[in-house]
């Protein structure tokens, strides 16, 4: 069921996610589909999130935006005080440092690679890093064993900062302890959103990739997704059997590498399976540690993609 | 006229090894259909390969027979039903 | 011992990799029903293609790991292309051996043809060479008129009724249990008894029968479906006939509630087989290559040159029939056998997807299941009268 509207106040804003949001031109929402928008998502119960662009939106527009409850996705280069998730495109997060906001990083896997190392004080000064692997569907099976060295040495800087005391959250290593069931990005199921003008997409991804395909329009007070089922968990068959409970499951993803929205790629899972696995080895840590309590479980388990054990499932 | 009789059935595992033989002998049969002598290499090797195969064919079907003890006539053959495992002899 | 001629054995089923070539898209018929809507005499396989495909299939044995093969031909009418044929065999058989590989004791070369030049030369020829590893299936729908309903030629009025039935003996001669593929679309309900009755009395004991699963059905269809299984139930038992010859469209195991424990898998192997189009590009099935499609874009999971894209397999090999189909098919009263395929699943589907069952057979299944069961109970009765169970025959005490 629906419960929350992702709004892009702009064709330009933020991506905040996996897809990339090459377009130029400025092309913003009106002050009247920001109200009906709001409006919509107050009398359907759904929380409100809004992405912003890289420039100043015009007072109207923010007078507006001050009439809901809202998280506020912003990027970096706009951010204030008023922003609840800060987007960082690239390695340049010193102000989302001076900011403490929870951030999200969006790198390419290179970049994750290669300077790692060079997270731990974002990691450590912003409440919630959640860092997007651009790439993700690109890893080749040199870049998993890379990944696995690479979630290791993080993992044991993760583990130093707990046993000195301290706690931090990053999506890749601590989500998946503090789970008890699929908590995924949740698009076409649990999230829609709506573009500039004023039409309902899967996620912003799929307005960027296929315009044409919007899934309703405000004006029509109407939104009809074919095939809604496939974007659930039901619907799913390679996740419902998975407990890499903390991976994103992007569904523009699997369409894109699989051309079927409830099928996730082999890159996807192995990625998210490499994750479970260092939190996994970060749990038992923890938990020998006697300081934190999780009620997680993670089983070792002798695979990094479920498509591998589906001749098993009932 | 072709007469039929079952005369014993043999395991799964027998089963299939003599349907292994079947096949790679059918395969070998159609292969010297193509295979000529200016192919060297795989020409000795299929000539190898028939005699080798004939011979296994061959000592699957006494030691089955002795193990067994099927019934069997002068002029008839045996003959396997492959979906079965039965053997039937075959007179006429 | 069993009264009842069962369905022949498919040849090791379940095990076997089935891979397609596409050899021609041309055919000497214009069949009414033919799926194959881009039908040209332009697009004939090269033997390049052919080898590409056979040399990348064979030195990947990882991801062929079925114990046996089935080399399948299609077109269009594969036949048109006996020489390409003959030669992609060779080389398939050739390097089989060559390279040890373990499909060498354990394949098949299967062909579905129309049947028009199957005694030719070149397919006697080819016939002889190959008899102990073939499996070929003429399409005859029937009688004269009721084939010559669909199958025509090209002008769309000449009928190939009598080509193709002066090949059945010599067919039947060679292959004595070769089973016959009749395909039933609203327009040949009528005609289904006296077909089936006619390829019986030609001396095919196997006659494997479906409905398209195109939406092609009118108002009443089912009953008058009903009717004629009806029909050729009373005729098959009351004549004897099911002692020796047996008909797809009557079986004991259909028509039951599923078991979602035991019947959650696909019915339809998309994605387990591969077919090859002359351009080289591999499909999961022929049903996805772009002459197969009315309205949707082919899926295309690879090709000779660069392989298979084992990411766009993951769909397919996923796929159980609790995801793809509606409520009202997983709590169906009557929902075992009924069937579907993928490919046109996907051709009808609302979305460009493969999970979205279509269901415009589903009053067709029904009205089987009703005559399935009319079948089996005067079957039934039938040795029950002679002193027997339809099983034994009174031999056990059952």
């Amino acid at each position: 069921m629906i419960g929350y509207l992702i709004i892009l106040l702009d064709h330009t804003s933020a991506s905040f996610c996996h897809y990339g949001n090459a377009a130029g031109e400025r092309k913003l929402m009106s002050v009247d589909t920001l109200r009906t928008a709001i409006r919509y998502a107050m009398v359907h119960n759904w929380a409100v999130q809004i992405v912003y662009p890289r420039y100043e939106v015009p007072d109207e527009l923010k007078a507006m935006i001050e009439t809901v409850d809202s998280c506020r996705i912003m990027p970096v280069e706009i951010a204030d005080g008023s922003a609840d998730v800060v987007v960082v495109d690239g390695w340049d997060f010193n102000k989302a440092v001076m900011l403490g906001k929870p951030t999200t990083l969006r790198i390419t896997k290179s970049e994750l690679f290669e300077r790692y190392a060079e997270l731990m004080p974002l990691l450590t000064a912003v409440p919630k890093l959640n860092v997007v692997i651009t790439d993700v569907h690109k890893f080749s099976k040199a870049d998993f064993e890379t990944y696995k060295t690479v979630m290791k040495d993080l993992r044991e800087k993760v583990a130093g900062v707990f046993l000195s005391g301290g706690r931090l959250s990053v999506n890749l290593l601590t989500d998946r302890l503090m789970l008890e069931q699929m908590n995924n990005c949740g698009a076409g199921d649990t999230s829609i959103t709506l573009s500039p003008d004023g039409k309902f997409y899967i996620c912003p991804a799929f307005y960027y990739d296929a315009p044409d395909d919007s899934v309703g329009s405000l004006c029509d007070d109407d939104i009809a997704i074919d095939n809604a089922y496939l974007y659930t968990l039901k619907g799913a068959p390679i996740c419902r059997h998975c407990d890499a409970w903390h991976c994103k499951r992007c569904v523009w993803m699997n369409r894109l590498t699989t051309r079927e929205v409830n099928t996730p790629s082999h890159e996807q899972c192995v990625v998210a399976h490499i994750e479970r696995d260092a939190s996994r080895l970060l749990l038992d840590e923890l938990n020998e540690m006697g300081k934190y309590e999780f009620n997680s479980d993670i089983p070792e388990i002798d695979y990094f993609d479920p498509f591998e054990t589906r001749d098993l499932w009932k | 006229m072709e007469v039929k009789k079952k005369v014993g059935v043999v395991t799964p595992e027998e089963c299939n090894e003599i349907r292994s033989l079947f096949e790679r002998r059918n395969g070998l049969n159609e292969m010297a259909k193509i295979l000529t002598p200016d192919n060297d290499a795989l020409y000795e090797k299929l000539v190898k390969d028939l005699g080798e195969t004939a011979t296994k064919f061959e000592t699957w079907w006494r030691d089955m027979s002795e193990k067994y003890q099927w019934e069997g006539v002068a002029d008839g053959n045996w003959q396997i039903d492959f979906n079965t495992g039965e053997i039937y002899l075959v007179v006429g | 011992m069993d009264v009842t001629k069962k369905e022949a054995p498919i040849w090791n089923e379940g095990m076997s990799k089935n891979i397609t070539f596409i050899v021609t898209k041309d055919c000497q018929l214009a069949c009414k029903y033919c799926y194959l809507v881009g039908k040209n005499a332009k697009e004939r396989m090269s033997f390049d293609v052919a080898k590409k495909a056979i040399d990348y299939i064979l030195a990947n044995k990882h991801l062929f790991e079925e114990p046996s093969v089935i080399w399948d031909f299609i077109g269009g009418e594969p036949f048109l292309e006996i020489d390409l044929i003959d030669r992609i065999c060779d080389y398939v058989k050739t390097e089989m051996y060559r390279l040890n590989h373990p499909w060498f004791n354990n394949y098949r070369l299967s062909f579905s043809t129309n049947g028009i030049n199957y005694d030719s030369d070149k397919v006697q020829h080819f016939i002889a060479k190959n008899h102990s590893h073939l499996s070929i299936g003429i399409t005859i729908d029937g009688t004269r008129r009721k084939h010559d309903l669909n199958r025509v030629y090209k002008d769309g009025i000449r009928g190939s009724y009598d080509d193709v039935v002066r090949n059945i003996p010599l067919w039947l001669k060679q292959f004595p249990d070769g089973g016959k593929k009749v395909t039933i679309a609203s327009a040949d309900i009528p005609y289904i008894k006296e077909s089936v009755m006619h390829l019986y009395s030609l001396g095919i004991r196997q006659v494997n029968i479906n409905v398209v699963f195109e939406d092609v059905w009118q108002e009443g269809d089912d009953k008058l479906f009903e009717e004629q299984l009806m029909l050729l139930a009373d005729e098959i038992i009351d004549g004897g006939w099911y002692e020796n010859y047996a008909c797809s469209f009557f079986s004991e195991t259909i028509g039951k509630p599923l078991d979602l424990e035991c019947d959650n898998m696909n019915w339809c192997g998309a994605g387990r087989m591969l077919s090859i189009d002359a351009a080289g590009n591999f499909y999961p099935c022929t049903r996805f290559a772009a002459y197969s499609l009315r309205s949707k874009e082919p899926i295309i999971i690879g090709n000779v040159n660069d392989g298979i894209n084992q990411n766009l397999l993951r769909p397919f090999l996923t796929l159980d029939l609790v995801t793809q189909s509606p409520r009202k098919c997983i709590e169906c009263e009557v929902a075992s056998g009924c069937a579907w395929c993928q490919g046109e699943n996907y051709d009808a589907a609302i979305t460009n997807t493969i999970y979205q069952r279509s269901t415009a057979i589903c009053k067709m299944h029904k009205a089987r299941v009703r005559a399935n069961n009319y079948y089996w109970r005067k079957l039934y009765h039938k040795i029950d009268m002679k002193g027997g169970c339809v099983r034994c025959q009174g031999v056990c005490n059952c």
